[in-house]
């Protein structure tokens, strides 16, 4: 049974359809429609078009176009979801956009809004449909249509839905397809690169195309972390910048020494830069989450704090903007961009360079596998908390290591490894973020000029209850470290290791 | 769940005009309506453009939900949909007359395949038999169209007659004046003396004779649709809440 169809299609299909007939059956549309300028949003990583869908402003009007019917809301202007005033659009777009990221406009286009109808030979109306036609000004064009049948006539949208594919003059797409079909530029592709990996690629080259990709993706995220147009721009560009950190100390041997440490001096001094914004931007993000983990009398204070670090982390946004757009900066990274392309050409070569990443791949990824299961195995109630840290440690780089060299196994066997690997991990996280932040708040706490204004001290007493709720939470992430290891040390996942890692005559 | 019949034992009177109207602008008034078409001619169901139903056969009709249900087309308009009729309803008698309970059947099938609907009209065909019994009995209104004319209200009086033989409830049936023309005199008289014996089963609203009417065959949409403003639409208009403040 169709209960209804919705297509994204490359062109206008108008002209198409005058002709084209689905069985006895034909799209007409209903009245003639003007054209309207609307504006395209979504976010920089493209949340609205992965979700299938498209984000329209047009005026005071949002449209969003995916989800069946297109879907429209009056008086809310594109931004953070959550500082959008509350709507059917909106609360679509609550659903699949993460509250980290600001909706951007990506460009212009003209729309055309069409009601349709599909009749039959006796001009009865079986479906109802809504054709939407986006031009670009430069040209390209892509519609969305949506058919919805009457009562009892399924069959009649069924042969629409065939028909659709068959007219040769459109093509059918998918919103993201959609979206570069108006323009090309507006959504990046290479956000999430695939490295090509053989069995014959050489570790050298596996590394070097891995940082290669890397510098270009934190290279893509510097003019919105410049112009502060949500956190996620800086945590990117910190990843990609911590993953070629990780290649340069993980895969041991692959550069010559002093090219090594040289590399990694580098990329640390330009790491160290961030860490100060990133820190405040977390504690913001945290920002609803810790209010609501105090008791009600005590969020004044905690307020309070928010105002200090929304004021020190506007300083901090400043200077790493400055330090971004510095030539300094820009001709640091372009020096660094050269080492790594065309194939390395450049780079010193280590003893480890020309052996296939597939094996380096397996002893690395055995040899940390083991060291996870060594420590976790290990941990009771009674253990540590640095041992719990230094497993968290292992299994970040675990995941690193198995995520560079995902191209190199068979994707249904890593995934599976991956997944278990997260679910580790995400305790261990919590463990980590809470033990992180206790400091870090606490610090604050002691930091400062040392008066003792009214003010101090109503932070300090809400920052103390707050304190004493991360505490419990960490806590609790650490009672479950010994099951959720437990769990991720099932012999499916023992196995699956083995099978993909360990090579004959390795430690068992 | 309302049903409401448009029944006259005497064909060609408005039955299946009244019901097309009368469904379409209950609908349009925001109810939730589905017109059967009980007729194996399917006249409502061309009105409307729905092409008589294939799959919904003989007995299947008062037996099969499911195959009664998915019988069921959307209009054009909204609120509105219709099961057409199918050849085989002309056969309804014999398949009632097998069945047990046969005086129920039709308001068992109705009430099973209508639950989505707050009001079912019925467009019946011409004739008292065991189908019409059925209708009677399943009906909270059965609305009968009345030509002015002394074969018309013989035929009135013959169905008021057969529910007192019945014992039907004869409240039901509300009578009105259909294709009047006030310019024949029998016409005006026959409307005086039929008011004046049989005024509690009679309507006030009168459709006049009219050539919109007639034309719903051409545009095959009900009156209101394309001629809003007619004299025609405006008395089925106030017919449809003459028959709502019965109910
Ligand atoms: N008020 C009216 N004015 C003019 N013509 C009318 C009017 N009502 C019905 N007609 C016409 O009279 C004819 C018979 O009407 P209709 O089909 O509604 O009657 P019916 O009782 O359903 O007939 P049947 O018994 O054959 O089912 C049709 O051609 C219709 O267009
Ligand atoms: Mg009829």
């Amino acid at each position: 049974m169709t209960s209804h169809i919705s297509y994204w299609i490359a062109g206008d299909p108008r002209p198409a359809f005058k002709t084209a007939r689905f069985g006895k059956d034909r799209l007409v549309p209903l009245q003639e429609a003007a054209e309207t300028p609307a504006i395209l949003h979504d976010t920089f990583d493209g949340q609205v078009a992965s979700a299938g869908c498209m984000l329209l402003s047009e005026g005071d009007e949002l449209i969003l176009l995916g989800i069946v019917k297109p879907i429209r809301q009056t008086g809310s202007a594109p931004g953070f979801v959550s500082d959008m005033e509350s709507g059917p659009v909106r609360d679509a777009l609550a659903g699949f956009v993460s509250s980290l990221r600001r909706l951007s406009p990506l460009g212009e286009v003209v729309i055309v809004r069409q009601p349709m109808a599909l009749l039959d030979d006796l001009d009865k109306t079986l479906a109802r449909g809504d054709l939407t036609v986006l031009t670009a000004k430069e040209g390209g064009s892509a519609a969305y249509l949506s058919a919805t049948p009457l009562r009892g006539y399924d069959k009649a949208l069924g042969r629409l839905s065939s028909g659709l594919a068959e007219i040769r003059v459109s093509g059918l797409l998918d919103a993201r397809g959609a979206v570069s079909t108006l323009l090309p530029a507006a959504l990046r592709q290479d956000l999430k690169p695939e490295i090509e990996m053989t069995a014959g690629t050489t570790a050298f080259r596996a590394a070097t195309d891995i940082i290669d990709a890397q510098l270009d993706l934190a290279r893509a995220h510097e003019p919105g972390t410049i112009a502060d147009v949500d956190s996620e721009f800086l945590h990117q560009y910190r990843v990609a910048l911590r993953k070629v950190r990780s290649v340069l100390s993980l895969f041991k041997g692959v550069y010559a020494p002093e090219e090594t440490a040289d590399l990694k001096a580098r990329f640390g001094a330009l790491m160290a830069q961030t860490g100060t914004l990133r820190d405040l931007d977390v504690y913001l993000i945290e920002r609803e989450s810790y209010l609501a983990l105090v008791p009600e009398p005590l969020r004044p204070g905690l307020e309070l704090l928010f105002e200090d670090i929304a004021a020190d982390r506007a300083k901090a946004q400043e200077a790493l903007a400055r330090h971004l757009e510095s030539d300094d900066y820009s001709r640091e990274m372009r020096r660094l961009q050269k080492r790594f392309a065309k194939d390395g050409k450049k780079l010193a070569k280590g003893p480890e360079a020309e052996r296939k990443a597939r094996d380096l791949a397996r002893q690395l990824i055995w040899k940390r596998y083991r060291k996870v299961c060594k420590i976790a195995g290990s941990i009771d109630a009674s253990t540590p908390d640095a041992q719990v840290h230094e497993l968290r440690i292992h299994c970040k780089k675990l995941r690193y290591l198995m995520e560079f060299f995902t191209p190199i196994f068979p994707e249904a066997e890593i995934k599976p490894l991956l997944k278990a690997l997260k679910r580790l991990q995400d305790v261990l996280g919590t463990f980590n973020d809470c033990a992180v932040q206790k400091d870090a708040l606490a610090g604050r706490l002691e930091a400062g000029d040392g008066r003792r204004s009214a003010r101090k001290l109503e932070i300090a007493k809400s920052l103390g209850a707050l304190l004493t709720v991360l505490d419990q939470r960490q806590r609790s992430a650490r009672s479950e470290v010994e099951a959720r290891f437990a769990a991720f040390n099932s012999p499916a996942t023992r196995a699956g290791f083995a099978k993909l890692f360990k090579s004959a005559g390795a430690k068992p | 769940m309302k049903i409401i019949a448009c029944y006259s034992n005497k064909g060609g009177v408005g039955k299946t005009a009244t019901s097309v109207n009368l469904a379409q602008s209950i609908a349009e008034a925001g109810h939730r309506v589905l017109l059967c078409d009980l007729d194996p001619q399917g006249a409502s169901g061309f009105y409307f453009r729905v092409k008589p139903s294939k799959a919904l056969k003989d007995e299947q009709f008062f037996k099969d939900v499911k195959r009664f249900t998915d019988a069921i087309r959307g209009s054009d308009y909204d609120n509105l949909d219709v099961l057409p009729a199918n050849m085989s309803f002309r056969d309804f008698d014999i398949f009632l007359s097998r069945m047990k309970n046969s005086q129920s059947r039709l308001k068992k099938a109705l009430k099973a395949g209508g639950t989505e609907y707050d009001i079912v009209v019925l467009d019946c065909p011409p004739n008292i038999s065991t189908l019409s019994e059925n209708v009677f009995r399943a009906s909270d209104a059965i609305v009968v169209p009345v030509i002015p004319t002394t074969l018309s209200e013989r035929t009135f009086e013959q169905l008021l007659h057969f529910f007192k033989e019945k014992k039907l409830v004869r409240k039901k049936i509300l009578g009105f004046f259909s294709m009047a023309q006030g310019s024949k005199t029998l016409h005006g008289e026959t409307m005086a003396r039929m008011r004046k014996t049989h005024g509690k089963r009679l309507l006030d609203v009168t459709v006049p004779f009219a050539t919109d009417v007639e034309k719903m065959g051409i545009h095959r949409a009900p009156v209101s649709t394309f001629a809003r403003s007619s004299a025609a639409a405006k008395a089925y208009d106030a017919l449809w809440r003459d028959v709502m403040d019965r109910l």
